[in-house]
């Protein structure tokens, strides 16, 4: 097999590539001493187990800020837990709030509702910068609507949303407002209460620096979806009937404990060292890039003229050049590891005239240094270069 | 040569290439992979604009196929340029269409669908 050589790795809005050593060792460690099913049986080590994942409840619920650890259930990640709110709270004749901004993780659990003839939803468009108006927010709901879900971070422009704003309108309002924060979550400071969020969607593999396959919902209290899955929970094992009481309500089935410890290792990285300063650190190297790459003719940059209340990626084209054959001259030539197309979010795209082929999308993570923004830099200044020869 | 073009559902349409008729996607790939011989894809090189394949085309067009036909999927990108020689960046340059349109698509490999 050939030697795989090293990659500068800049699709960390996909998932963070490589974890840190601490969190993998962790893992390993954790997992070897405490992985039984938690909670099931009476011996000590189920016992333990749960206990651990109480405290790991614990600390997700303080970092968000939520009102109790019971009320932080865990999915696979944060498809799987928007799936939940948004098929959970929505009913019948519900009108939902959302953006043109949308993963699929949003847009499709919607369509599919709307599709069945359940639901209708209304999406608020975004700005020139990559920002929505909390006033189109507000004014978009109406008696019917059921809940407002947006993404805190564009996963496509990387704009960071006003969504302390809208929260407060969504509260004068008493409509729930759920938010997305696969992008946000590790590099954003979030506040459940003083943003006035209803639930959070958060997964493990991104900023959270943890592996895929965990995620979760915080749920404020009176936020209850109905469930969508039953089964084993551990307890009242005579019952046909699945347990009313959180997380248990939401959770059915054994637990991804090893997810859960490389969650917990996860959130220690990024709290140890600091959101502000991870934040900071990749903003470094965004500027690094942008400025680069504002100098070179060919290239088109999209929202990212002004990069205050952004997280650190950056989505651009060449002129003239297929994004999947950009993406795939940065690997293939230049060991540059990036997300072309149009990332889950085919609305973003359509608004920003890239639709159907999308775009390059250049993403920071903590591990990344100075000379992966140069290397980045160096590779786009050479495509380009020979392109306009 | 190409003659008229037949459309069908999803996109799909056929061409009449080298005396048999061809079953392509919207995108201009081929929907039958096998359906592809050295004959087609100078046909398909003709009508992108590439009046004849030269070495580099072949051994682009050639190691892609072979290795479609033994592994069931394209080859890497540092797979492409390590066993072609050539710089992909160069490969998007000689293939009208690029890496994705032009080389992939004439060496009759699937369409990626990339989202």
């Amino acid at each position: 097999m050939s030697r795989i050589p090293r990659i500068v790795y800049l699709d960390n809005a996909a998932t963070s590539f490589p974890k840190p050593r601490a969190v993998l060792d962790e893992m390993m460690d954790t997992y070897s001493r405490l992985g039984v099913s938690p909670g099931r049986g009476s011996y000590d080590l189920a016992a333990e187990c749960e206990k651990y994942v109480y405290e790991v409840r614990r600390r997700v619920n303080d970092f968000f800020r939520g009102d109790r650890p019971e009320r932080v259930v865990f999915f696979h990640n944060s498809t799987d837990a928007l799936n939940t709110a948004i098929l959970g709270l929505a009913s019948p004749g519900s009108h939902v709030v959302s953006s043109r901004l949308e993963h699929n993780s949003v847009l499709r659990p919607l369509h599919h509702l709307r599709d069945r003839g359940l639901i209708s939803f209304d999406l608020v468009p975004f700005d020139g910068r990559g920002f929505i108006d909390p006033d189109d927010v507000a004014r978009a709901i109406k008696p019917a609507t059921s809940f407002v879900v947006l993404n805190h971070v564009s996963n496509v422009l990387g704009t960071i949303q006003p969504v302390s704003d809208v929260g407060r309108m969504c509260a004068e309002r008493e409509v729930p407002f759920i938010l997305d924060v696969s992008q946000s979550a590790g590099v954003v400071p979030i506040d459940m209460r003083t943003m006035q969020v209803s639930a959070v969607a958060f997964t493990g593999h991104k900023s959270l620096m943890g592996p895929t396959g965990i995620g979760g919902l915080v749920l404020r209290d009176g936020v209850d979806p109905k469930p969508l899955r039953f089964g084993g929970t551990g307890f009242e094992s005579w019952s046909p009937v699945h347990p009313e009481n959180y997380p248990y309500r939401l959770e059915a089935g054994t637990l991804n404990v090893l997810g859960i410890i490389g969650l917990n290792a996860g959130l220690r990285y990024v709290t140890q060292r600091g959101l502000g300063a991870i934040h900071e650190h990749e903003m470094s190297l965004l500027h690094a890039l942008r400025d680069r790459l504002t100098s070179l003719d060919a290239v088109l940059l999209y929202c990212a003229e002004n990069l205050h209340n952004h997280v650190a990626l950056l989505t651009c084209n060449i002129r003239d050049l297929d994004p999947d054959d950009f993406s795939a001259i940065l690997d293939g030539d230049f060991n540059v590891a990036t997300r072309s197309g149009l990332h889950c979010a085919p609305l973003v795209h359509e608004d920003l005239g890239t639709s159907p082929r999308g775009s390059v999308r250049f993403s920071f993570g903590p591990l990344n240094s100075l000379d992966d923004a140069s290397a980045a830099a160096n590779a786009v200044a050479a495509i380009a270069g020979l392109r306009s020869q | 040569m190409p003659t008229g073009e037949q459309v069908k559902a999803r996109g799909y349409f056929t061409r009449t290439l080298e005396g048999r008729d061809v079953l392509f996607d919207d995108e201009g790939f081929l929907v039958n992979p096998e359906d592809w011989t050295e004959e087609l894809a100078e046909a398909l090189a003709r009508s992108s604009g590439i009046a004849e394949l030269t070495e580099l085309h072949w051994r682009v067009l050639r190691f892609m196929r072979n290795y479609y036909v033994q592994n069931g999927r394209a080859p890497l990108n540092r797979e492409i340029r390590t066993e072609t020689g050539e710089s992909i960046m160069e490969i998007e340059r000689v293939f009208p269409g690029g890496i994705r349109g032009g080389a992939r698509r004439l060496a009759g490999l699937p369409n990626p669908k990339s989202c």
